[in-house]
């Protein structure tokens, strides 16, 4: 199963002020802290991180059915960057799965799977035009944040 | 205090940032902050920061988990007020 995720990144800069006190507690662990306060590029780090632990939550409540709001449960590991992706691991509930993520300026991407592999065969599609019947081309998995819709095919 | 004035408190903070105003207006205590009034879920933190402000309690991982919608929202500002 995929799941995926798409950050607006200047919608994410409108919408949310994670400089504000006590808000990288909620959700990131020490660890994960460490890479955004470490870095140069602080606010991508905090979507690439979220991005990675939405895409894996979301493959979980449909594969377990089951909602929670767990941030902290869902830990970033593995992550290594390149010029314009990365890769990684995000561990939640005794399972591990496998991230892809592709950043520009304007959004930031993230894939999930359990299997390594199948992040290989995905065709990924983003746009900022909703096309109206995007539904019927039955993407795997559906990520919409601001200007931006990102289908996910297997 | 009561149900009702605990909803009243809470509204302008949900108000904030639900994405659907009109289910704002018809908040009650099975309104779901997702599905109903559309919250992103990185908004979800500001929703708790908020409420821990206004009520000056503090809300533990274990009890985030489930605030997803108004009823866990009043039982864990409830619980946390008594043990205050």
């Amino acid at each position: 199963m995929i799941g995926n995720d798409i950050v607006d990144l200047e919608q994410a800069a409108i919408d949310s002020n994670w400089k504000r006190k006590g808000y990288l507690d909620k959700i990131f662990n020490n660890e994960e802290q460490f890479m955004i306060t470490s870095g140069i590029c602080s606010s991508l780090m905090v979507w690439l991180l979220w991005s990675m632990k939405e895409s894996a939550y979301k493959i979980y409540s449909r594969e377990i059915k089951i909602r929670e709001f767990a941030p902290l449960k869902l830990k970033c590991n593995n992550l290594i960057i390149y010029k314009d992706k990365a890769t990684g691991n995000v561990f939640y509930e005794n399972e591990v799965y496998y991230t892809e993520s592709f950043f520009d300026k304007n959004y930031v991407h993230t894939i999930a799977s359990t299997k390594q592999e199948e992040l290989e065969r995905v065709e990924i599609k983003i746009t900022d035009q909703t096309p109206p019947d995007y539904k019927m081309t039955n993407p795997n998995s559906v990520s919409h944040h601001g200007a931006y819709l990102a289908l996910v095919y297997l | 205090m009561d149900r009702a004035d605990l909803i009243e408190r809470l509204t302008p903070i949900i108000a904030t940032y639900a994405q659907d105003k009109d289910a704002v207006a018809s908040i009650n205590e099975t309104t779901d902050f997702i599905k109903d009034l559309r919250i992103n879920s990185a908004n979800l933190v500001d929703v708790i920061l908020d409420v821990e402000e206004e009520f000056d309690i503090e809300i533990d991982n274990l009890s985030m988990e489930r605030m997803l919608n108004v009823t866990a929202a009043i039982e864990i500002i409830e619980d946390k007020l008594k043990t205050k």
